[in-house]
């Protein structure tokens, strides 16, 4: 590649995650050419260190049908690579106070509402499908037997064979060092390796995205923040099934589901790390990010996992992984143009559930580019909802209510049928 | 008993370490440190050895600058009972510290100080790889000395020490005090619990400037120059074995002979 040189596509991606490689795949499909750039290497950031749990019932139609969709999309993908992505393992939400237990009622009800397949176990049932976890506190819990995980590894190298067979050209260890500005609008990208001309460019940057979308003075309102979960050893005194149901467990704020013979364990806790990507080393590479031996937040982690396995304690042999979320003020993602600035495709914001949500977005993002429009009802993802709306402006408004909204993953109890909208 | 570990501050060997410009060190800037990885082992089994049995205080120490005591804070939420900090004032971590003799002489001082039954310790630190501290320290105290230690008993006698040779698992005896440096496999070392971190924010740091332990630092090793390994490694099939020794020759600069 020479330093100096031009090119040009249909459509640059700027991001080699889950977002970029799904929606670079789905317009080669439909015959763009397309130039992936990527600053490390492809599915390196945070989608290399998801958990990829899967539930699909969420608190809107809308969001439930994407979901939903992307299962499908992921069992064709899984025919063309020949790879296994969806562990369908089935889900399991379980409740130990009066409040999670009334959730658990209007969950039910409303997924009985539009057909989905969901019911009530009781704790003889729940002891069952997890002999490795405490039971005896639950006052209620139900059942998704069609949910599970997408396995993110297995994911990115789908979206990469099927992309690359239909011409996504990727481009790794190729930052984007600046946008393209004519006459207002973006038209291409400058990397290493020459600048590239076209007339869309796609923002999958993840926890950067605000940084790319500053290159072109747009403010895109995402923070990124910490998130540390913890897999477990396979232990013979405490085999955990492959297929052995995801858990979510909202009082002790509390995801797990199992991998490769141990436990994966997460959190969203109270607080959380704000991450300034603008600090990090130009070469910062996600996965050597590492956990103190007196992380408090892992602490705390192993903590409330103690309390529902309780064979887990901080001597465990286990794995800690530590990654980079990238959130916005409602916990929805930002997909499509600002208002003023044409050209420049945001896809980013997936607040811990990009992995799941990248396989009907990259056909969002497709339809979006390629059509101007989608028959997906994107109201509530649209990237323009906080276009010059005060208090979304400033850096410090922005990580504050970001910072709000993953400490209220899990946390807030509400009334009515409008489950939070967490993994 | 009163088990004494010693503990260096080094870069953590996952992330990319670069040298600087000057050749000099290392840059250290972004760069994290943890308390080096054969140290954290000595730590653990110090700790575990202290949960077994009663009246056991593990004293963790460091050398280096004021930023250490946030390593040492590690080392007490992890259930050290008391740290102690050798202040040195032009410590420099981006050089790898003091060089290993002038670590054990140091280190001798503080044991004679504090009078521990049993010095356990990494048997290399990961950012110059020496491996020669324990061992210094040992015939500088003459005291018995296991290294590369892959399991440890203690029983009324003194100590049964399983090594890690290249040969097979050697099994010693010795009395005590002693020197013990572990190796890899003797254990895997925790990560904190909540009320331990909560607690060791009340355990004492104790600071002694290098000076008040009236030691001339004599270095008896000088950095010349440091310089990176090529970062990128690549692979390629070879075809036949002809291609593979033509690889291995443009590798190598080896010539036919």
């Amino acid at each position: 590649m020479a330093g100096t040189s031009q090119q040009a596509a249909d459509v640059v991606v700027i991001g080699g995650g889950v977002a970029g490689l799904s929606t670079a795949m789905q317009l080669a499909t439909r015959g763009a050419s397309v130039i992936v750039v990527e600053r490390d290497r492809l599915g390196n950031g945070s989608s290399g260190r998801a958990a990829g749990l899967l539930g699909q019932l969420r608190g809107t139609t809308a969001a439930t049908r994407m979901l939903m969709d992307g299962v499908e999309i992921v069992q064709e993908l899984e025919r063309q690579a020949d790879v296994e992505i969806f562990v369908q393992t089935g889900s399991l939400r379980i409740a130990e106070t009066s409040e999670r237990a009334q959730e658990i009622v209007d969950l039910v009800e409303m997924g009985k509402s539009i057909d989905f397949e969901i019911d009530h176990l009781d704790n003889e049932q729940v002891a069952e499908f997890l002999p490795y976890m405490k039971t005896d506190d639950l006052l209620d819990a139900c059942y998704c037997p069609t949910d599970g995980h997408l396995q993110p590894a297995e994911l990115v190298s789908a979206y990469i064979k099927v992309g690359r067979s239909n011409g996504v050209e990727y481009r790794t260890d190729s930052p984007c060092q600046g946008l393209v500005m004519e006459s207002g609008r973006v038209t291409g990208v400058k990397t290493s390796g020459g600048t590239i001309h076209a007339p869309a460019v796609i923002n999958a940057g993840g926890p950067w995205s605000y940084l790319l979308a500053g290159m072109a003075e747009a403010t895109l309102p995402t923070a990124a923040l910490g998130h540390v979960y913890l897999t477990t050893r396979p232990d013979d005194n405490n085999p955990v099934d492959r297929l052995s149901p995801a858990i979510r467990d909202r009082h002790l704020r509390l995801y797990a589901r199992p991998e490769s013979g141990g436990l994966i364990v997460g959190m969203y806790g109270e607080d959380t790390v704000e991450v300034d990507m603008e600090t990090l080393p130009e070469d910062f590479d996600m996965s050597a990010l590492k956990a103190r031996p007196d992380d408090l937040h892992l602490a705390m982690l192993i903590d409330a996992a103690e309390k529902r396995f309780p064979w887990i304690n901080p001597r465990t042999p286990m794995t800690v992984t530590m990654g980079i979320m990238t959130f916005t003020p409602d916990g929805k993602p930002f997909c499509g143009t600002m208002p003023d600035l044409e050209g420049l495709y945001h896809c980013s914001g997936f607040s811990g559930h990009g992995i799941v949500q990248s396989p009907a977005i990259g056909v969002i993002m497709a339809d979006l580019v390629l059509e101007g429009s989608t028959s997906y009802d994107i109201e509530a993802i649209e990237a323009d909802r906080y276009f010059e709306m005060p208090g979304f402006q400033q850096r410090s408004d922005i990580k504050n209510r970001c910072y709000q909204m993953q400490a209220s993953y899990y946390g807030k109890v509400e009334g009515g049928n409008q489950p939070a909208d967490e993994s | 008993m009163k088990i004494l570990v010693p503990t260096k501050r080094v870069p953590d060997t996952d992330q990319k370490i670069r040298v600087r410009d000057d050749r000099q060190g290392v840059d250290i800037e972004h760069l994290p440190f943890v308390i080096n990885p054969f140290d954290a082992i000595a730590l653990e089994e110090a700790i575990r050895i202290g949960e077994q049995r009663d009246s056991v205080e593990v004293l963790a120490v460091g050398i280096g600058t004021a930023l250490y005591e946030a390593e040492l804070r590690t080392a007490l939420a992890m259930g050290a009972d008391r740290a102690l900090l050798v202040e040195v004032e032009d410590y420099d971590d981006s050089r790898g510290g003091l060089d290993p003799w002038n670590v054990a002489c140091l280190l001798r001082e503080i044991v004679q100080r504090e009078h521990p039954d049993l010095v356990l310790m990494g048997k290399q630190a990961v950012d110059d790889d020496a491996g020669q501290v324990a061992q210094f320290l040992a015939a500088l105290l003459d005291w018995p000395q296991a290294t590369c230690a892959s399991a440890v008993e203690i029983h009324p006698e003194g100590l049964r020490v399983a090594r890690e040779t290249d040969s097979g698992i050697e099994t010693i005896e010795t009395s005590l005090p002693a020197v013990i440096s572990t190796d890899l496999r003797l254990n895997e070392p925790r990560y904190a619990s909540l009320p331990s971190i909560l607690k060791s924010r009340k355990k004492p740091i104790e600071r002694i400037p290098l000076a008040d332990l009236g030691l001339e630092q004599e270095p008896r090793i000088e950095i010349l120059e440091m310089e990176a390994v090529s970062a990128r490694r690549s692979c390629q099939f070879a075809g036949d074995v002809d291609q593979l020794v033509e690889f291995l020759r443009q590798d190598t600069e080896a010539t036919e002979e």
